[in-house]
């Protein structure tokens, strides 16, 4: 599919629910979604790889159970509630592995920032990284939604199944705490 | 939303920072579509068939008829029982005492009570009665 063809989400909906269409139409949701699922991941495990293999879960977890999902949500919702449950389910393993407390936040992710190659952020940039990285999960993910993708608090609601105004005190919280976080780190 | 940053944020400006390795979004979808397994889709299109449509009325119907036949059931054996009882008590009453007797003689009772109190006369005479006075 070229990226320049219209996407259409009812069409595409209908296709997904016809044997003879759905894999089509599972790859115009692929082509139309992975970029902004990518970065949502990204922002939450950091390491490129590790968000590469968390969006191919995420694609797949969605395909395996396409027929469970009967319209009633947005697609894009759906989307990103797997992606954001695989980002936490993958992160929790992490830090599993890394011997690190369920409890704790996730800074330990930013460890090795600055010698990843798929990162060319200045130290400033760094720097928001391991602030934002320091923040309660939920308002990681608040804050990620938010600033870098500029999204409404009505869709965030939907996503994380959250009010609008605890969605703002989240969002305000975390941006009290970046900014601790860098007057702290002067 | 601008009023919610900081001046922190403001200077920073929205890049992460984070890159991607060269045309990964490009190749991304044919690698990921390559590695999506077989799956079995229902399809919503195809027209349920006649059985499946009226199923659940069927269900609904047969579960009233179930009830029905209970209640049938239940009332039958209730019936049995208590009309049985009162039998046995109007046929008490005669042996003891003329009360009935007293009853249909003030024109309380109708035609009909006093063909049903003799028919179940006749009835209990054929059965023993319990001894009242010594139970």
């Amino acid at each position: 599919m070229s990226s320049r063809e219209k996407y259409d989400e009812q069409q595409v909906v209908e296709q997904l629910h016809d044997p003879a269409t759905c894999r089509t139409a599972f790859s115009k949701v692929i082509e139309h979604y992975s970029s902004s699922l990518y970065w949502q991941i990204r922002r939450m495990v950091i390491d490129h790889d590790d968000a590469n293999d968390v969006l191919q879960n995420t694609f797949l977890k969605a395909w395996t159970s396409i027929d469970n999902f009967r319209g009633d949500a947005r697609l894009s919702t759906w989307l990103y509630k797997i992606a954001i449950n695989e980002s936490i389910t993958f992160i929790n393993k992490k830090k599993v592995m890394a011997q690190v407390s369920l409890d704790d936040d996730d800074s330990f992710l930013v460890n090795s920032l600055e010698s990843d190659r798929w990162f060319d952020g200045d130290q400033a940039q760094a720097k928001l990284q391991r602030a934002i990285a320091a923040l309660p999960q939920k308002q990681r993910l608040v804050f990620n939604m938010r600033y870098y993708d500029e999204m409404k608090y009505e869709d965030m609601s939907e996503i994380l199944g959250t009010s609008v105004g605890a969605l703002k005190a989240s969002y305000h919280h975390a941006i009290k705490k970046i900014e601790t976080f860098f007057n702290e780190h002067d | 939303m601008k009023q919610e940053e900081s001046t922190i944020l403001k200077k920073l400006g929205k890049d992460s920072g984070f890159k991607t390795p060269e045309n990964y979004f490009d190749d991304f979808n044919e690698r990921m579509t390559a590695m999506l397994p077989d799956v079995e889709i229902t399809d919503v299109n195809v027209k349920p068939s006649t059985w499946v449509r009226v199923r659940p009325y069927a269900y609904l119907a047969a579960m009233f008829a179930g009830i029905w036949c209970m209640m049938k059931v239940f009332n039958g054996i209730n019936g049995t029982t208590s009309g049985q009882m009162r039998v046995n008590e109007i046929a008490e009453g005669i042996h003891m005492e003329g009360n009935a007797d007293e009853f249909m003689m003030m024109g309380a009772a109708s035609d009909y009570d006093v063909m049903s109190y003799q028919d179940s006369v006749a009835q209990s005479m054929d059965e023993p009665l319990p001894d009242v006075n010594n139970p």
